[in-house]
């Protein structure tokens, strides 16, 4: 469920960041840190908890492949949703930077999948009302698992939207969701488990501890619960608005610029069949004396390419060994 | 009378109603006193400890450090002239190499950068761990991760110490760095643990604890000598005073 | 239960990386972290077939691996995430994109190149992030957040996860390891368990959060902490590493340098 940065081109990484941080900026002021000190320490160390325990596998009866824990859900439903939300930034951050799982640039697209989802959507629409009159250990287990499914398969439609709207696969649309959408079902339906399972754990041992438990927090979330819909519509719609405006208006920044400065993308050997190795030929139509332009100008851009690698390659590893050859004499 | 004392006056306290884990606890310690905490598990020795830095403020009866009395207002005034050491280390350690942990309490009370590095230096020459100094606290092993923690409340250069099982993880030769330096402070401590031989070395009055109660308050040697009191109350007598023929004679 | 002893491995790994004594490690963290984003950012506006183009965005990885003295082998394990990912998500390109392109005489569908951008992609972009971890420590990555105006509280957070990963990790695993001594030939938790074993640890770390809190408190936090307080400067050969690597970064996105710098050769071999 983690995108990797090259799955997303910088305008759909932008848009995700945006309404990312302004869901992380609606959570700080809303759970305000600054004066619940409190609340700091058992973020940071909720968070190593989610981290630790999503490494431990648990058997799935009756199959050999195993699940794993569901972080969003479970954090919300321990912290509430706005503290929920920002522990799992922290999580997600440490596994992008020290696992190389997700990337720096998809940060904002993952953190929205799974963080938003999960906390927001899960906890506000699903844990809330299903505890509305009181909490029982087969609510918590309906809730557990409504939720995970649910944030699972919003999760997993939006991967498949930032995907297609960044345009870096030919699959059809239609066919990309078809295998996302029941693969993360089940996925969603075995996390959903394994999350009650802990859950009603706690409910039995120190059932204080669990998100609405007590009568006051209650009236406070009201209030929050319409603000946060309103914050969803918004962002939804902030984000629908520039994916599509992404997907549809500008291909590619760069092959439209290049077609504006040409007139038009060059296709003179073979009619319409060339038309899309476009980037490569149009720029070799940007070089004015084009050395093998003719019959057989695709080897000639292959060559162009081998050979100013190679020769980029070796000016880099050069100016490198240069670079610290005279700091290591400067130094000496 | 020095102004360094804490005063306990029939303090009670428990975390739910229906059961106490303090019932009527009273003594007085002065500047110089070092005092061993002594008690089965479970008797109440940290809970006593988390009252004296208002760890919990739910007791009834009075507690008061150098005249003050521990009550919300006063916690900060309290806790700057406090050391605590906690019994898991881990816990104790949030930062992430020594340096940044012994200076975040002396950067908390404001003191200028100069100043903490000086606090942090002195710390780490006390326990003797300067060669930690940069290294991150989760290579550390337990007995660097104890000493690190004490250096972490010298850094505030404290009136009062207390110190929870603080010789727990440490091998022989590191628990003998600890005897010395809790020996080198010369106010007032207060040290719970099972490691009697430890309390027998660092602490000349020893108070022993029992359901929630205090059963004795006194001279060191005198307590933990008096080996029918020690095992009605669930301890034995220190190592190093039941010798081998006591031990041949069991057998 | 390998797996979490690897995890916990190469964490002390990359930490004992990041404060290596190197020039690179010396360089001020935003610069590296702006530097980082942005490099992933060029690399993946490159167009889909720009195979040439993108082929000269190495010279950044490159020359970082080179200056910082770590290990290429050593990195590559970090790509077992990301490319079967992209591998899964590209591998249909040639199928789905037929049209025709002549590469060096060959004729091949233009999804084969769409394909191979995608993974160079992805292969450049963790690189870059391997690069930022590896010389830069977790400590200063903070310094630089805070720099960024990042809520403090958010940044303390972050700075605890990280602190009490190792520790969780280390729990986890003797846990699992007690679990695996008393029910052999189990690949993992049976679903009995699942709840009291993942709960007690819960517990336990909400326990342990109270303590932290309490220890902070002992030492005078009021959830100001200003971490750090040793300020990073920001020096003059800061300014040049950025400005050097921004300009390399639009060059090679701007103009196809290295079809420029290939056509050059083949015109003075001629």
């Amino acid at each position: 469920m983690h995108m990797a940065d090259a799955l997303v081109t910088p305008a759909v990484a932008g848009t995700m960041y945006v309404c990312s941080a302004a869901a992380a900026a609606y959570s700080i002021r809303k759970v305000r840190l600054d004066t619940d000190t409190r609340k700091v320490p058992v973020m940071g160390i909720m968070g190593a908890f989610v981290f630790a325990a999503q490494m431990i596998n648990f058997t799935i009866p009756g199959t050999g492949s195993s699940g794993h824990l569901c972080g969003g859900m479970l954090l919300s439903a321990l912290l509430g949703p706005c503290a929920g939300f920002l522990t799992m930034i922290g999580v997600l951050l440490i596994q992008c930077l020290l696992f190389a799982d997700g990337g720096l640039l998809a940060l904002g697209c993952n953190v929205w999948n799974m963080a938003f989802y999960g906390c927001f959507i899960g906890t506000l629409l699903i844990w809330k009302p299903i505890m509305k009159n009181g909490m029982t250990r087969a609510k918590i287990i309906l809730a557990s698992i409504l939720g995970c499914v649910l944030t699972l398969q919003l999760g997993a439609f939006s991967v498949t939207l930032e995907t297609m709207a960044s345009g870096i696969t030919e699959l059809p649309f239609a066919a990309f969701a078809a295998t996302m959408q029941p693969i993360h079902l089940a996925i969603g339906f075995v996390e959903g488990l394994i999350t009650a399972a802990v859950l009603v754990f706690v409910h039995e041992a120190r059932p204080e501890l669990l998100y609405g438990a007590s009568g006051e927090e209650q009236k406070k979330n009201r209030l929050s619960f319409r603000k946060t819909l309103a914050l969803l519509a918004a962002a939804a719609a902030l984000t629908g608005g520039c994916l599509s405006l992404a997907a549809s208006s500008l291909p590619d920044g760069l092959e439209w610029s290049i077609e504006r400065i040409t007139g038009s993308p060059e296709l003179e050997s073979a009619g319409g069949i060339y038309q899309t190795a476009g980037s490569i030929q149009e720029f070799t139509s940007l070089l004015p004396d084009y050395a093998f332009k003719g019959s057989d100008s695709a080897l000639g851009t292959a060559f162009s390419g081998i050979a100013g690698c190679l020769i980029v390659v070796a000016v880099c590893v050069g100016a490198c060994c240069l670079f610290k050859f005279f700091r290591k004499k400067r130094s000496a | 009378m020095s102004h360094i004392h804490i005063d306990v006056e029939g303090v009670s306290f428990a975390y739910e109603k229906e059961r106490e884990i303090l019932t009527d606890i009273s003594f007085h310690a002065a500047e110089t006193d070092s005092i061993g905490l002594i008690g089965a598990n479970g008797v109440g020795k940290s809970t006593l400890l988390k009252l004296l830095v208002g760890l919990n403020l739910g007791f009834s009866g009075s507690i008061r450090v150098m005249d003050i009395p521990v009550e919300k207002r006063t916690l900060s005034q309290i806790r700057s002239r406090i050391g605590y050491v906690f019994q898991d280390s881990d816990s104790q350690l949030f930062m992430t190499t020594a340096c940044e942990d012994i200076a975040f309490a002396p950067r908390n009370y404001g003191l200028p950068e100069e100043e903490v590095q000086k606090r942090v230096q002195q710390a780490l020459s006390l326990t003797g761990i300067e060669h930690l100094r940069d290294k991150q606290i989760y290579k550390m092993s337990g007995g660097e991760k104890k000493l690190v923690s004490i250096a972490t409340i010298l850094s505030m250069t404290p009136d009062i110490i207390l110190m929870d099982e603080p010789s727990i993880a440490l091998d022989p030769r590191n628990r003998r760095n600890l005897i010395r330096i809790l020996n080198s402070f010369g106010h007032l401590k207060i040290i719970a643990s099972h490691d009697l031989d430890m309390i027998l070395d660092t602490c000349a009055r020893t108070i022993l604890m029992s359901g929630g109660r205090i059963i004795c308050d006194g001279n060191t040697e005198e307590i933990l000598s008096d080996q029918k009191l020690l095992e009605e109350n669930g301890l034995e007598l220190p190592l190093c005073l039941q010798g081998r023929s006591a031990f041949r004679a069991a057998r | 239960m390998s797996k979490i002893g690897n995890a916990i491995h190469e964490i002390h790994y990359i930490d004992t990386l990041a404060t290596r004594d190197q020039w690179v490690n010396s360089i001020h963290p935003l610069v590296k972290f702006v530097l980082t984003v942005g490099y992933i950012m060029t690399v993946v506006s490159f167009p889909k077939y720009d195979v040439p183009g993108l082929a000269g965005m190495i010279v950044y990885p490159l020359a970082v691996f080179l200056l910082s003295e770590l290990s290429f082998w050593d990195s590559l394990k970090r790509l077992r995430l990301v490319l079967p990912l992209v591998c899964l998500v590209g591998i249909l390109n040639p199928f789905f994109d037929r049209q025709a392109v002549t590469v060096a005489g060959i004729r091949m569908s233009a999804g084969v190149l769409s394909m191979l951008t995608l993974i160079m992609k992805g292969v450049f972009s963790v690189l870059a992030s391997y690069l930022l971890i590896a010389t830069t420590s977790v400590e200063k990555l903070c310094y630089a957040f805070r720099l960024l105006h990042i809520p403090r509280a958010m940044v303390t957070q972050f700075m605890l996860t990280y602190r009490y990963i190792t520790v969780l990790l280390a729990e986890v695993n003797r846990i699992t390891q007690a679990y695996a001594l008393r029910a052999p030939d189990q690949k993992g938790i049976h679903f009995r368990v699942w709840g009291s074993l993942a709960g007690q640890l819960l517990l336990r770390s909400m326990d342990r959060a109270e303590d932290v809190y309490e220890s902070m408190l002992l030492r005078g936090y009021r959830g100001d902490y200003g971490y750090m307080r040793e300020r990073i400067a920001f020096r003059r050969q800061d300014a040049a590493y950025l400005a050097f690597w921004a300009g390399i970064f639009v060059l090679f996105r701007c103009f196809p340098v290295i079809l420029l710098i290939g056509d050059l050769a083949g015109k003075i071999a001629a």
